[in-house]
């Protein structure tokens, strides 16, 4: 590690900085574009349909259909990009930036390995070190200035089914986030720190002798409210009001085309790939290996990533399987179901606790 | 990095002013609450930051923006009559209250000790991060009817919004 960041004229813990944002940004984009074909290939085999499968590699490899991967992104790349003359110019550049830049900076916070020593020197493996103070609320936050992007791109495309679909999207993510973060409270409260670190080795162990110590099976109720949430943040069916295309043509990102359309879908991939790592980490007890307190630091790596993979997949499985709501619907679930169950989940928890459970 | 944080905040606070169009005012004031962020980070509070994130520029802007797009009126309406009396009266009250804070901020107690060590010089003590731990002790142990006020004045002010705009209850 020495030698390496000598040769590159930085100090240790700049290189090693340097590689995690390499390593996790890059992971973070690279995932969401295959889970574009994932999502294709996925709805394919749920609706008994082949799915993509005609573009071939220099006309000879199939590969499952994963040509179409860079098929897609030359497209998008060779498109031209088409500005509408109604739209406000600059907002209209900015948007696809705007939803891009917190999905993909969202991440940052999550371990995604156990921490090792190496030549005396500890690594973590999460960009931000925890006890950074920012913790859980990190991601929430930069959750929060995810709506911008879609309330950017609605409004300056300056055109009537993109503006109700943003409105739509902000309107349904402000009111989740409250849902969500009074779930996050009693996990905290539970932990008693706010660090994913933390939150992750609270979880270690074994619970009744049988089940991982995951804080699904000690929260249950908590574990609903946030699985729900997040679907509701990352706009995915069944609550993409944002785009119902049955209703609004395409809501938002009605209006855009080329690469600014593919930054605002891959947008939501990444949204939905930081989704998954939170509800891995709060619930499914994020890189720890059950049953294995000392598990090597590749193996956690691992079952990280196959704890991440496989709620990605629920995503695209719910999608495919529930019709969308009604927006109404929508409102009344977030308001009068959901916030009650949370709050319940709160308020019992405390009182457990001062109970002197745990 | 104060720097970029500090212009960052001035100037989405000036666009705002001076933008005609309401929602790019808006965008820019949700810039200016990021810059202002950005300063708390400075100061090694990254409680402050993270809130003021979540809920100046994550709920509060998006609701001030979700209605302005509902009004549909998105530019400003020019004035009836120019108002001089108000205008310097309004410019009168920033100096005075911009002295204020001046005041303040120059007498406020870390500023006196920052001054005083580096006379003495030695090493300023690096200042202990905030965390959510410490918030919570501060405002449920020193800050305790402060708290309590400002949360019964919230459920009125919810109660009274639900009241308005409530026809029939």
């Amino acid at each position: 590690m020495e030698s390496v960041a000598h040769s590159i004229g930085l100090s240790a813990v700049m290189t090693w900085t340097l590689l995690k944002v390499l390593i996790v940004f890059g992971s973070v984009m690279g995932v969401s574009s295959l889970w574009t074909w994932v999502e294709r290939r996925g709805s394919a085999m749920l609706q008994d349909r082949i799915g993509p499968n005609r573009a071939l590699l220099f006309g000879r490899w199939q590969l499952l259909g994963l040509p179409q991967l860079v098929a897609d992104g030359l497209k998008f790349f060779f498109k031209e990009d088409q500005v509408p003359p109604h739209v406000t110019k600059r907002l209209y550049w900015i948007a696809p930036m705007l939803a891009f830049v917190p999905a993909l900076i969202g991440f940052a916070v999550i371990p995604f390995g156990r921490s090792f020593s190496y030549q005396g020197a500890l690594y973590h493996l999460s960009i931000l070190e925890p006890g950074n103070g920012m913790g859980m609320l990190y991601p929430l936050a930069i959750g929060a200035v995810a709506v911008y992007g879609i309330l950017v791109a609605a409004w300056s495309s300056n055109n009537k089914w993109a503006i109700l679909g943003g409105m739509r999207a902000s309107a349904q993510m402000v009111s989740y986030e409250i849902s969500m973060g009074l779930a996050v409270l009693a996990i905290f409260m539970k932990v008693g720190g706010y660090d994913p670190g933390e939150i992750i080795t609270e979880q270690a162990g074994v619970l009744w002798k049988v089940l991982p110590n995951w804080f699904i099976f000690r929260q249950p109720l908590g574990f609903l409210v946030f699985f729900v949430c997040m679907f509701a943040e990352t706009n995915r069916l069944p609550f993409d009001f944002a785009e119902g295309e049955s209703e609004i043509v395409a809501g938002f990102h009605t209006e855009f085309g080329s690469m600014k359309f593919a930054l605002l879908a891959l947008a939501e991939y990444a949204h939905m790939t930081t989704a998954s790592a939170l509800i891995a980490t709060v619930y499914f007890g994020g890189w720890s290996v059950p049953f294995m307190p000392e598990a090597p630091v590749l193996l956690t790596i691992l079952f990280f990533l196959i704890k991440l993979l496989f709620f990605m997949w629920v995503f695209v499985w719910v999608r495919w399987t529930l019709p969308r709501f009604r927006y109404d619907q929508l409102m009344f679930l977030g308001w009068k179901v959901l916030l009650p169950i949370s709050m319940v989940n709160l308020i019992g928890n405390a009182w457990w606790m001062t109970r002197g459970g745990h | 990095m104060f720097l970029l944080f500090a212009l960052i905040t001035i100037i989405g606070a000036l666009a705002m002013s001076q933008q005609k169009n309401v929602i790019v005012a808006g965008l820019c004031m949700v810039l200016t609450f990021l810059g202002v962020a950005g300063l708390f980070l400075m100061l090694s509070n990254p409680v402050a930051a993270a809130l003021q994130v979540i809920v100046y520029s994550g709920a509060i802007m998006v609701l001030v923006l979700f209605t302005i797009m509902l009004l549909n009126s998105h530019e400003e309406e020019p004035a009836i009559q120019s108002r001089p009396i108000q205008r310097w009266v309004g410019a009168l009250l920033i100096a005075v209250f911009g002295a204020f804070a001046f005041r303040i901020v120059m007498g406020s107690k870390a500023l006196v000790d920052i001054n005083t060590l580096a006379d003495a010089n030695t090493a300023v003590r690096p200042m202990e991060a905030m965390n959510l731990a410490k918030v919570g002790e501060e405002i449920f142990r020193h800050y305790l009817l402060g708290f309590e006020i400002v949360g019964l004045l919230l459920l009125a002010a919810m109660v009274g919004a639900v009241a308005l705009t409530k026809k029939e209850l």
